[in-house]
């Protein structure tokens, strides 16, 4: 699904990862655990393709193509998704027509129908329930006025609405209570299936008590310095990450 | 343009004999008066961001009756759906709706309301108007009478010639009534003047939508003056739109006169190529209790340039007054430059009154975010622009009318997002 080949990335000048290899295998879910600063979410802009986050060397391969050329949207139509760490508040951008616009250009994409207002409002609401969010929310700016919670749901909407086959989730559990944290929580593992692969940012330990990743890799300085099982995540949870850096 | 031709147009309009020469004294009052000012520099405070080198460089000639037998411009395209429409071409009356109500007098040329003492001029333009004003319209709402279809003045300019147009237009909105008044300019490609003066008097009780819509060609210089007076519990709404013209100025002055009126100001102004607009407000709170709003927004593309001075002011008696201002501003190109200037000044101290004002680039997180989401760049531009913008249309009451904003505003993108 995801191959990433000794990828080094450089942002404004400066050289934040320094030669990354992942293999992210269909139906698997990967976590990435770092601390601040380690290069985690330079690692997620690199693969959406955020404009300044530049690939200096290696490759970022994803169903056996090479995507670093490739326009964000293109990305994402070809099933790639982000939850973003601070999703991003759109002013005067109704969130349903938001939503409507981005399943449309991915059905678009596929060859489908698009969905007009009233079948589109059918289809949400379906989508509602699982993230356990009030239909208020679809009336209001993208993301205005929403808590962090309420934001993070958000984009896990659009991640049930959207059904991409690589979902990073990038630091979703920060600033979560631990309701919304079950809820997310909920949602990846029921989301997950053979087809759909995940990979998880962290910073704690926290979210991996309600989701079980198959591999935990451990990010210091832009390299990644320890691969294991979800044990590691433990011991990482123990130990700290002061261990590893010698 | 300079004040020897104004001299000889001037000369001209008295000779046409088309104009009551009653009028013609004053008429050669004011005209003196424009004189003694003569035409705005930059060097005068309230004029230094607005720049008339289109119209002192091109020249203008008053319109005579014979310029309104035109039928080059397809009035069709300009009417907008449920409303009453009265057509103005070329300075000339041309054609009323065919069926008014009879709570609304609608009159033409009334040369009286030219010298109406009460109607204020603050500027060498709009002591010009009341010298040259040629398609004058008075409209009277009678008391208690609630008009419900909008009432549509649409100014139209073709030809080839380059005419300078003076219409006048008296509101007067009697006590407790209410109506909608749109004005609308539009032309074809060719150049025009047009040098507007508006009056309303909005009196006890009595409600106004009042929307102006200036939509003309490049070629055009649109200036207005509007004068708003607001009686005891009266409301003012207003909103512009200016997605046309070479250069457009608008000074807006709102005079709240009875206590606990409201009066709300907005506006859309989509610019690009070299265009330029400036709204200059003034919002005067005279008496206590009133409620006055100034929100305006821009879309400025290309090498245009625009700019927002908006002025409130909270006399010393006029206690629990509630004033906002607010002024944002998009800019798509580097070249495209704004002027905002929110001002408040209060003089009483018991008042809740708020300013603010952005100006920036499109969001490029935001444009991210939606990239991200599948949706490519083009269509994400439109989405934050229009979202940008939509707010304000959406405040519009009637559906048609709104409707007819959001075409021009999508024609407008379609040529500014590609």
């Amino acid at each position: 699904m995801l191959e990433i080949k000794n990828l080094h990335v450089e942002v404004e000048g400066k050289q934040i990862l320094n030669g990354i290899d992942l293999d992210v295998k269909s139906g698997e879910m990967h976590a990435i655990m770092g601390l601040n600063g380690s290069g985690k979410s330079t690692l997620s802009n690199a693969i959406t393709g955020r404009e300044n986050y530049n690939v200096t060397k290696g490759d970022i391969v994803y169903k056996n193509d090479s995507i670093i050329e490739m326009e964000p949207d293109q990305r994402a139509l070809a099933g790639i998704f982000m939850s973003f760490q601070y999703p991003t508040v759109i002013p005067g951008v109704n969130n349903t027509y938001f939503l409507r616009a981005a399943v449309n250009a991915k059905r678009k994409y596929n060859g489908q129908k698009e969905y007009d207002a009233a079948s589109f409002l059918k289809f949400v609401k379906s989508k509602l329930k699982e993230v356990d969010m009030d239909s208020k929310y679809l009336k209001r700016a993208v993301n205005e006025g929403f808590s962090g919670g309420e934001k993070k749901r958000n984009e896990m909407l659009q991640l049930l609405c959207l059904e991409p086959e690589l979902a990073i989730m990038d630091e979703t559990d920060s600033g979560l209570d631990i309701d919304a944290l079950k809820i997310i929580s909920r949602g990846i593992n029921n989301y997950k299936d053979k087809n759909r692969s995940f990979l998880v940012i962290t910073h704690y330990q926290r979210l991996l008590k309600y989701i079980e990743p198959d591999v935990v890799h451990v990010l210091i300085d832009g390299k990644i310095i320890k691969s294991g099982g979800k044990e590691l995540a433990l011991e990482l949870e123990e130990k700290g990450y002061g261990w590893l850096e010698q | 343009m300079n004040l020897n031709d104004y001299q000889t147009e001037f000369n001209k309009l008295i000779a046409q004999q088309s104009f009551s020469s009653d009028s013609h004294p004053q008429r050669n009052n004011t005209f003196s008066k424009f004189l003694d000012s003569g035409i705005p520099t930059k060097k005068w405070e309230a004029w230094r961001h607005t720049d008339l080198s289109f119209l002192n460089k091109n020249n203008f000639r008053v319109s005579r009756p014979d310029d309104s037998q035109v039928d080059s411009i397809d009035i069709s395209n300009y009417k907008i759906a449920n409303t009453y429409t009265i057509i103005i071409i070329n300075g000339y009356f041309i054609e009323g709706s065919s069926v008014l109500p009879k709570e609304l007098k609608v009159s033409t040329y009334t040369d009286k309301n030219n010298w109406n003492p009460k109607n204020k001029k603050e500027n060498p333009f709009e002591l010009l108007n009341a010298s040259l004003s040629d398609s004058n319209i008075a409209i009277v709402i009678e008391p208690n009478a609630s008009i419900e279809k909008p009432i549509h003045i649409l100014f139209l300019c073709t030809g080839k010639d380059n005419l300078m147009i003076n219409p006048q237009i008296t509101m007067d909105i009697s006590r407790s009534s209410s109506a909608t008044i749109i004005e609308q300019y539009v032309s074809d490609t060719s150049s025009f003047f047009q040098n507007t003066s508006v009056f309303a008097s909005i009196e006890k009780n009595a409600s106004l939508n009042h929307i102006r819509i200036h939509s003309n060609s490049d070629e055009t210089a649109n200036i207005s003056g509007l004068h708003v007076t607001q009686s005891d519990d009266s409301n003012y709404n207003y909103f512009q739109l200016v997605d046309g013209g070479a250069l457009q100025r608008s000074d807006i002055y709102t005079d709240l006169e009875g206590k606990n009126a409201t009066c709300s100001l907005s506006g859309l102004t989509l610019l690009d190529k070299k265009q330029h607009s400036a709204t200059y407000i003034t919002s005067d709170h005279i008496m206590p209790q009133c409620e006055s709003s100034q929100n305006f927004k821009s879309v400025l593309n290309g090498h245009s340039s625009g700019v927002f001075n908006g002025r409130t002011i909270v006399r010393e008696d006029s206690q629990k007054t509630n004033s906002k201002q607010s002024n944002k501003n998009l800019l798509l190109s580097d070249q495209a430059i704004m002027n905002s200037n929110p001002q408040l000044e209060i003089y009483a101290d018991d008042v809740k009154c708020a300013h603010g004002s952005t100006t920036g680039a499109l969001d490029n997180e935001a444009l991210f975010y939606m990239q991200s989401r599948g949706i490519n760049r083009k269509d994400s531009i439109s989405l934050l622009i229009r979202g940008f913008v939509s707010e304000l249309i959406n405040d519009i009451k009637s559906e048609d009318l709104k409707n007819h904003l959001f075409t021009r505003f999508d024609r407008w993108l379609l040529n500014n997002n590609q």
